[in-house]
């Protein structure tokens, strides 16, 4: 408990360094583009429109999810998220070891910059989720109220349960060279298994327990009830990601402070 | 009288490195799920000391050198003092804000721009967001950058990075300042202007810790030095001391390895004797147009000045120079004498020249001695490795010597033009 908190100490000690690392992050990957910032919107944009097009005219969507396009992308948008910061945090040390042997940098402020610059990315994505949220409101297909003043908050939540994810995955991946492959397999699996594509109540009854037992399933449950169908998120998700939550940090401050001494040695 | 709390205080340190070895290479997460004791796969196979056992203090306002051969742990040292590693035995502590200059620009993201790499390295070493901003004119104008300040720093030179970097560390105000060897790069003038940031951090009262491989500079810029030895302290005596205390260690290694006795490198002669009858104020090189310099064109004309002081007037004074390799090989030596100048009065202060038409030097650095002695050779002041100097020439040529030259061909032999 006093590891966690310590460690969560001398990360918030460094946050101007993770903002402006964070920042650098996004200013490097956008630099040199035409488009610049641009691109964080259109590559959103045009997921929505592609998932608009297939589920109108291909694909016949259950009713109770309709329109399907913004179902789906709000929690498509949130596992993006979650994944592209995890495969980052995988390499984080990789790509940053001068930083780690040349300076004093705490090694903390790696998976945490991975965390916020994709985090970031997410909140870049929002207008076009909110542009579509607005057009549906427009025709009528959702009728957004107060409830999804809950969205911000579940997505900070799922924030803090991605970085310490993310301090796990980083310092293991210090000394496993197949974390990150071996990531990517279980984050494609996990997609499928967690209620992103389709609503946790579509399970069926004698499998929902298992499907509430997967660490991820009442983060996307409350993206969908605040989100999508505006309703207040239920006791037993925020509950879940509460917990799930502490669970993460405590479990990433562990295993970094037990493999700390080594990432400058072996980044 | 207590004597201040050390500035640095390292007591037994011992640090292992632990290795991997083998598992490492099968190290895959799959393996150690698998084997069902991931934990057993994190446990080191075998520790190797980089430290043994050092025990040092240094106290607030002190220049240190740490001298050693490659792998004696003089960056490990720093590293763990930078608290970048951590001591597997014994115990580290330093007093007041440190900065580590382990690399010059290790910090730089070579997409963004000047600008923001000054941010982010300043938050690297651990200035504030305020305090970069109060600092950020200085730092520019230091590393002479006001123009490619918005360009991404990959345009930069290797040069120009080097410079910001240390501009950046320089401005952070530390009061513990660790350098590992970065004096070695960048240009003449770079690094004596860097050596004269050093000289007023030492003015401020500040503590330096310094690796550098240059013992000529240890000596005559630290206090005191400490000579490392396989991870243990060899020596930890006034820095001149010690520095000479490693050279014979490594003359003597050296010759042992050669199996045949060899004479003491020149190396290990001391800088600067003389009685003080007359002493030289400042020597410099001039170029063709007059300007002090520090680089040179093969084949350019140069200057070579002395100023000469004496408290009294002198009668008897023999004017000399010498240039060498930096290996230790003399290229060229003469003096007043040689050169049928006999003297009769000298009245300080006064200017001394040597003009040479043509510096028919290969390209690559030397070292100039400048001495002013009486004619029976008793020195008043023999300065050694006073001034080095960098010769360029488009071609580089084998040796010392790159004379004008013209080559002929009988007919029968035929060139592409």
């Amino acid at each position: 408990m006093s590891r966690v908190w310590s460690t969560l100490q001398r990360a918030w000690r460094q946050r101007a360094l993770v903002l402006a690392l964070a920042r650098r992050e996004l200013l490097a990957r956008y630099r040199g583009g035409v488009l610049g910032f641009f691109w964080s919107l259109l590559n959103p944009l045009l997921l929505l429109l592609v998932y608009a097009t297939v589920f109108r005219l291909v694909f016949t969507p259950r009713a109770d999810v309709r329109p399907y396009a913004l179902f789906l992308f709000a929690g498509v948008l949130c596992w993006g998220f979650v994944s592209s910061a995890l495969l980052d945090a995988a390499e984080t040390f990789r790509t940053n070891g001068p930083l780690l042997r040349k300076t004093t940098v705490a090694p903390e402020v790696f998976p945490a910059v991975a965390t916020g610059a994709r985090f970031a990315h997410l909140v870049l994505a929002l207008p076009v989720l909110a542009g579509a949220i607005a057009i549906g409101a427009l025709d009528g297909s959702v009728r957004p109220d107060a409830a999804v003043l809950q969205f911000p908050v579940v997505l900070v939540l799922l924030a803090a349960m991605v970085l310490g994810l993310a301090l796990v995955v980083s310092s293991l991946s210090v000394h496993f060279g197949d974390v990150r492959d071996l990531l990517a397999n279980v984050l494609t699996l996990t997609f499928f298994l967690t209620p992103i594509l389709y609503p946790i109540e579509s399970a069926p009854r004698r499998l929902r327990l298992l499907f509430w037992l997967n660490p991820f399933a009442p983060f996307f449950v409350a993206v969908h009830e605040s989100a999508f169908f505006f309703r207040p998120v239920p006791a037993i998700a925020w509950a879940g990601m509460i917990v799930w939550t502490f669970l993460a940090l405590a479990a990433g401050a562990a295993v970094f402070e037990r493999l700390r001494d080594s990432i400058a040695e072996e980044a | 009288m207590t004597p201040p709390p050390a500035a640095i205080d390292v007591q037994s340190l011992t640090k292992l490195y632990r290795r991997w070895g083998k598992k490492r290479s099968i190290g895959t997460f799959k393996s150690a799920l698998l084997s069902g004791r991931p934990g057993r796969a994190l446990a080191p196979d075998e520790a190797i000391p980089a430290l043994t056992d050092v025990s040092f203090t240094v106290a607030p306002g002190e220049t240190v050198g740490i001298v050693g051969p490659n792998g004696s742990g003089k960056s490990t040292l720093l590293k763990v003092l930078a608290g970048i590693l951590r001591p597997t035995a014994g115990s580290v502590s330093v007093r007041g804000r440190l900065a580590a200059l382990l690399e010059l620009g290790a910090g730089f993201h070579p997409e963004i721009s000047g600008r923001e790499n000054i941010e982010i390295n300043g938050l690297l070493l651990g200035l504030s967001r305020k305090e970069i901003a109060r600092r950020f004119d200085e730092i520019v104008r230091f590393a002479e950058l006001e123009e490619f300040l918005d360009a991404p720093v990959k345009t930069y030179s290797s040069g120009m990075a080097v410079r910001l970097g240390f501009s950046i560390a320089a401005h952070s105000d530390p009061d513990v300042l660790l350098v590992d060897e970065v004096l070695a790069v960048g240009d003449e003038a770079f690094s004596r202007r860097s050596l004269e940031k050093f000289a007023e951090f030492e003015r401020a009262g500040k503590t330096l810790l310094f690796v550098s491989h240059d013992l000529g500079l240890i000596a005559e810029r630290c206090h005191r030095a400490i000579w490392l030895d396989g991870g243990r302290v060899a020596a930890d005596a006034p820095a001149g001391e010690a520095v000479t205390l490693y050279r014979e260690s490594v003359a003597a290694r050296e010759a042992a390895r050669r199996a045949q006795p060899r004479s003491a490198p020149a190396a290990g002669r001391p800088r600067r004797v003389g009685s003080g009858a007359a002493t030289l104020a400042a020597v410099r090189l001039l170029d063709s147009a007059g300007r002090e310099t520090v680089r040179l064109r093969s084949g350019e004309a140069a200057r070579l000045v002395m100023e000469v002081e004496a408290p009294e007037p002198l009668d008897d004074f023999v004017f000399g120079f010498a240039i060498s390799t930096v290996a230790g090989a003399t290229v060229f030596g003469s003096n007043t004498a040689i050169d049928g100048f006999v003297p009769s009065g000298l009245e300080a202060p006064s200017t001394v020249a040597l003009d040479i038409p043509s510096l028919e030097l290969a390209p690559g650095v030397y070292s100039v001695d400048a001495a002013i002695h009486a004619r029976d050779g008793s020195p008043y002041d023999y300065r050694r490795d006073v001034l080095r100097f960098e010769v360029a020439a488009e071609h580089p040529t084998a040796g010392v010597w790159s004379p004008d030259r013209r080559w002929s061909f009988s007919e029968g032999i035929r060139w592409k033009t």
